[in-house]
C-alpha cells in the first residue's frame, strides 16, 4: 500500500470512531430541538420530553417560594408584535431561578413534559427555561420606548 | 463631521478601485510605478477609514443623535468611555473598525515588505486592497454608519447600548477579536501572491509566519478576554458555552494554531507546502465565516438577532468567493508544490506535527458541524436541531487529551526517527510525572474524579514535566558551558531561542487552562430562598445574608445583597451580588460576587430578593477556574517572547530547534 492509502485509511479510521462516538453522543440527549407551541399541540404527546417555543404572556409570572417553582404562561406569538394571550400553555418551572432575560413578553424555550392531569388544568412540567431577549442588539428606533428615559 | 466620515467612506470606494487598477497592471506588466500607485492607494486607504472612523468617534463623543446608528447604540447619559466604545456596539460600525484595521495591517505590510516582497508586493497591495473594497461597498451602500435619520424621527436621546456590553472586558474584546480575524488577511495575501507569482520559496512563509503571530495572539487574547467577561457579567457561573459567536472566534484559532505548527516542518523539513498553503487560505475563510456568522445571525446566539436578510447573502458569497479564489491558484499551482522529502518514521517529530494538525483539525470539524448543526439540520429536515453543550464538551474532550498528549510527545521526540536511546532519555521523567500523577489523583480522589479529569491533571503533568525538563537541561548546559548563573541563563535562551523556549511557556499557559477546565468536573452548585439572617452552606462555606438594600444608580435599579462568607467559621469574605433591571432597554442582568483563590472560585448570584425580604441564592463552587486566567497570562507572555523582535538580522538567524 502507498504512503498516500495509508494515510487516508487511517484519516477514514478516525474519523469513523469520531463519527461513531458522536452518534452516541446523540442517543444520549445531547442534541436539543425545539417545536413551536403550534407544532407541540399538534404533535405533542403526554408524558414524553419536548421542548416548546413560545412568550411569555404578560403579567402571568408568579414565583411560588414555598414550593420553590415559578408559574408562567405561554402564547405563540410574541404580546409586543400584537400576539394576543387566546391559546396559551401553563408551564410550572419546579425551580426559582430564572434567567435574566425571563419577563413579560419573552422569547423563551422551556424543556420538559406535559401534565395533562394536573389539578388546575394541563401542564407543562419544565426542567429547563431557556429565554431569549425580544428586540435587542439591534434596537428598535421606537419614538416611544426612547422617551421613557428616567 | 458626519459628512466628512461619509465622504470619506465614498472616497475610499473610489481610491479602492483605482489601486486594484493600478496593482493589477503592475502585477502584469511588471511595471514599479503602477505598484507604487496600488500601495499608495492603500495608506490613502489607511487615512480616509481613519478620517471615518475618527468622525463616527465624534458623532459618538458629541451626542450627534441625527445618525441613526449614534441614536441606536449610544444614550446621552452613557459615560465617554463606553460611548466611544459603543463605535463597535452594531454592525455598521464594527464593519467600518473591520476596514481600518485591515487597512492599518495592509498599510504596515506594505511598508515593511516594500523592498523584501519584490513580484509579491502588487498581488499582496491588491488582494488586500480587495478585501477592503468588499467592506467599503457594504459600508457605503448596505449598512452606513453616517446614514441619517429622518427629520421627524431624530431623538433628543438615544436608545443606549445593550448593558450587558458596558463592561470594560467587553469595551476591548471585540477590537482584539477584529485585531486577530483581520490580521490573517496578510497571511492570507502573502500566501495568495506567492501562489500567482509561482515564487513559492522562503521569502513568503517568513512574511507569513511573523505575520501570523500578530493576529493570532490577538485573537487569543480576544476569547480568553470574552471568556472572561461571559464570567464576570452574565451571572450563570461558567465563561465557555459554546455559543456560535464564540465557536465563530474559535475556529479561525483552530486553524491559525494548526498553521503555526505545521509551517516549523515545512522550514525544518521542507514538507507540508500544499498543507501550509491550505491552512493559511482556510484560516482567513473562517475568520471571514466568523464575522459572517456574528453579524449576520444566521445561527440565532446571545449575540444576534439581525435577520440575515440580503446582508447575509452577499458575505457569504464573499466568503465563498475568497475561498474559491485561493483554493482555485492552490489546486492550479499543486505540481509546484511538491515535496522531495517524505516521512521516514512514524515515531519522529514530523508524524506528531501532522497528528497534531489533524488533531486541530478534527475539533474544527466537530465545532464546525456542532456550530451550524441547525442549519443543516433546516436544510434537510424543515426543523431547527440545536446542539448543546454537552455534545461539543463531549465531543472535544478526549480529542483535547490527545493534542495534550502530542504537545508533550512532539517537543521531545527526535527529528525523522526516534531511537530507543531518545525515547528514554526524553521520556523517563515525564512518563514518571504522568504515572505519579494520575495514581495521586485516583488516591486522593477516587470515585469523584471522571475519567477526563484524571486524563487531563495526569497529561498536564506530563506537559508540565517535559517543558520542565527541557529548560533545566538547556539552562544546567549553559551554566557548564559558558559559566552563566541560572536567571541569566534563562534570559539567553529565551534571547538566542526564543521561539523553542517561548513555545514552551504557552504550552504551560495551555495546561495551566486545560487544567482550569478539568475544574468544571467538581463543579457544585445550590439554589436556595435564605431570610434575612439566615445562611446557606455549600462544602466548608456559610453564606450568611445579611441585608439587601435599593441600587442609587441612574441607569439602573434593583437590588444588592450584602453577603457574609465564612469559611470553616471564619469570616473570610463579604459578597455584593446585584440583581439590576436598566431602564432605558428593559433588561435585567444579574451582576455575579466572585470569591475567588488559587483553588476554587465561589461564585454568587443574586436570583431574586422575594416581596417577602427574603433573597433567593443561587451559589458555584467552582474549583480551578483562575487558572484558566493564570494560563492566558502566561500564554500571552509565551507568544510575546516568541514575538519579541530580535537584534538579530532575518537573513543571519540561526535555525531555530535542533
Amino acid at each position: 500500500m502507498s504512503k498516500g492509502w495509508q494515510i487516508a485509511a487511517a484519516a477514514l479510521l478516525v474519523g469513523g470512531l469520531l463519527g461513531w462516538y458522536g452518534a452516541t453522543t446523540l442517543e444520549e440527549g445531547a442534541f436539543r430541538y425545539y417545536q413551536t407551541l403550534e407544532e407541540f399541540r399538534a404533535e405533542g404527546t403526554p408524558g414524553e420530553r419536548a421542548r416548546v417555543h413560545g412568550y411569555v404572556v404578560s403579567g402571568s409570572i408568579a414565583r411560588d417560594l414555598e414550593a420553590r417553582a415559578v408559574h408562567f404562561r405561554i402564547q405563540a406569538e410574541p404580546p409586543h408584535a400584537g400576539g394576543r394571550p387566546d391559546d396559551t400553555l401553563a408551564v410550572r418551572y419546579a425551580s426559582l431561578e430564572v434567567p435574566d432575560l425571563f419577563k413579560d413578553g419573552a422569547e423563551v424555550v422551556v424543556e420538559g413534559e406535559l401534565d395533562p392531569s394536573a389539578d388546575a388544568g394541563p401542564v407543562f412540567v419544565a426542567t429547563n427555561v431557556l429565554a431569549k431577549c425580544p428586540s435587542k442588539f439591534q434596537p428598535d428606533l421606537d419614538p416611544e420606548t426612547a422617551s421613557r428615559m428616567p | 463631521m458626519s459628512d466628512l466620515g461619509y465622504y470619506a467612506l465614498r472616497l475610499a470606494l473610489v481610491v479602492a478601485i483605482l489601486g486594484i487598477g493600478a496593482g493589477l497592471a503592475g502585477a502584469l506588466r511588471g511595471r514599479a510605478e503602477w505598484t507604487e500607485v496600488a500601495r499608495r492607494s492603500l495608506l490613502t486607504l489607511l487615512a480616509l477609514t481613519g478620517v471615518a472612523m475618527a468622525a463616527l468617534f465624534h458623532a459618538f463623543a458629541t451626542f450627534d443623535f441625527q445618525l441613526e446608528y449614534v441614536a441606536s447604540h449610544s444614550a446621552r447619559d452613557m459615560p465617554l468611555f463606553y460611548r466611544l466604545a459603543a463605535l463597535w456596539g452594531g454592525q455598521a460600525g464594527s464593519l467600518l473598525l473591520w476596514v481600518f484595521v485591515l487597512c492599518a495591517y495592509g498599510a504596515a505590510a506594505v511598508v515593511i515588505h516594500r523592498r523584501t516582497a519584490g513580484r509579491l508586493l502588487p498581488w499582496v497591495t491588491v488582494t488586500l486592497i480587495a478585501n477592503a473594497l468588499f467592506f467599503l461597498v457594504l459600508l457605503n451602500f448596505v449598512t452606513n454608519p453616517f446614514e441619517k435619520l429622518p427629520p421627524d424621527r431624530v431623538l433628543s436621546d438615544g436608545a443606549g447600548l445593550n448593558p450587558l456590553l458596558q463592561h470594560p472586558a467587553m469595551m476591548i474584546h471585540p477590537v482584539m477579536l477584529y485585531l486577530g480575524f483581520v490580521g490573517f488577511a496578510v497571511p492570507f495575501a502573502f500566501a495568495l501572491a506567492a501562489m500567482i507569482t509561482g515564487e513559492l520559496g522562503t521569502a513568503w512563509l517568513r512574511a507569513t509566519r511573523r505575520w501570523t503571530l500578530f493576529p493570532w495572539l490577538f485573537l487569543s487574547v480576544g476569547i480568553l478576554l470574552g471568556g472572561r467577561w461571559a464570567y464576570e457579567v452574565l451571572g450563570w457561573g461558567g465563561y465557555w458555552a459554546w455559543d456560535p459567536v464564540e465557536n465563530a472566534s474559535f475556529m479561525p484559532w483552530l486553524a491559525g494554531t494548526a498553521y503555526l505548527h505545521s509551517v516549523m516542518i515545512q522550514e525544518k523539513r521542507d514538507m507540508l507546502k500544499t498543507w501550509n498553503l491550505a491552512l493559511i487560505g482556510l484560516t482567513y475563510t473562517l475568520c471571514l465565516f466568523g464575522t459572517f456568522l456574528t453579524r449576520s445571525g444566521v445561527v440565532s446566539s446571545v449575540h444576534s438577532f439581525t435577520a440575515a436578510g440580503w446582508f447575509g447573502f452577499i458575505f457569504l458569497g464573499y466568503v465563498l468567493v475568497a475561498a474559491a479564489v485561493f483554493f482555485g491558484v492552490l489546486l492550479y499551482r499543486r505540481p509546484m508544490l511538491r515535496s522531495e522529502h517524505r516521512i521516514e518514521s512514524v515515531a519522529s517529530r514530523e508524524s506528531m506535527f501532522i497528528l497534531n494538525n489533524w488533531v486541530f483539525l478534527a475539533i474544527l470539524v466537530v465545532v464546525f458541524w456542532g456550530t451550524l448543526f441547525p442549519v443543516f439540520s433546516e436544510w434537510f429536515t424543515d426543523r431547527r436541531i440545536q446542539v448543546g453543550p454537552a455534545f461539543f464538551n463531549r465531543m472535544t474532550a478526549p480529542l483535547a487529551l490527545l493534542l495534550l498528549l502530542l504537545t508533550g510527545v512532539g517537543p521531545l521526540i527526535a527529528w525523522r526517527r526516534a531511537t530507543p536511546a531518545n525515547l528514554r532519555r526524553q521520556f523517563l521523567w515525564p512518563a514518571a510525572a504522568l504515572l505519579a500523577t494520575g495514581l495521586l489523583c485516583v488516591l486522593v480522589f477516587g470515585s469523584r474524579i471522571g475519567v477526563y479529569q484524571l486524563g487531563l491533571f495526569s497529561l498536564g503533568a506530563f506537559v508540565a514535566a517535559s517543558v520542565i525538563q527541557e529548560f533545566a537541561r538547556a539552562i544546567a548546559a549553559r551554566m557548564r558551558n559558558h559559566g552563566e548563573g541560572p536567571f541569566a541563563a534563562l534570559l539567553t535562551l529565551f534571547r538566542k531561542n526564543q521561539r523553542r523556549y517561548g513555545g514552551y511557556v504557552v504550552h504551560l499557559g495551555v495546561v495551566f487552562i486545560l487544567i482550569g477546565a478539568a475544574g468544571a468536573g467538581f463543579n457544585e452548585e445550590r439554589l436556595e430562598n435564605v431570610a434575612p439572617g439566615g445562611s446557606l452552606a455549600i462544602r466548608d462555606y456559610e453564606l450568611r445574608y445579611l441585608t439587601a438594600r435599593p441600587l442609587p444608580n441612574r441607569h439602573y435599579g434593583g437590588a444588592q445583597a450584602r453577603l457574609a462568607l465564612f469559611e470553616d467559621g471564619r469570616p473570610v469574605a463579604t459578597l455584593a451580588p446585584e440583581k439590576r433591571m436598566y431602564w432605558l432597554q428593559e433588561q435585567p442582568a444579574s451582576i455575579p460576587s466572585i470569591r475567588s483563590t488559587l483553588r476554587e472560585d465561589l461564585y454568587v448570584v443574586l436570583t431574586a430578593v422575594e416581596p417577602n425580604g427574603s433573597a433567593t441564592l443561587k451559589v458555584y463552587r467552582n474549583p480551578l477556574v483562575n487558572w484558566i486566567w493564570i494560563g492566558g497570562i502566561t500564554f500571552v507572555l509565551g507568544t510575546l517572547v516568541t514575538m519579541w523582535p530580535t537584534p538579530v538580522r532575518e537573513g543571519t538567524r540561526r535555525r531555530e530547534g535542533r
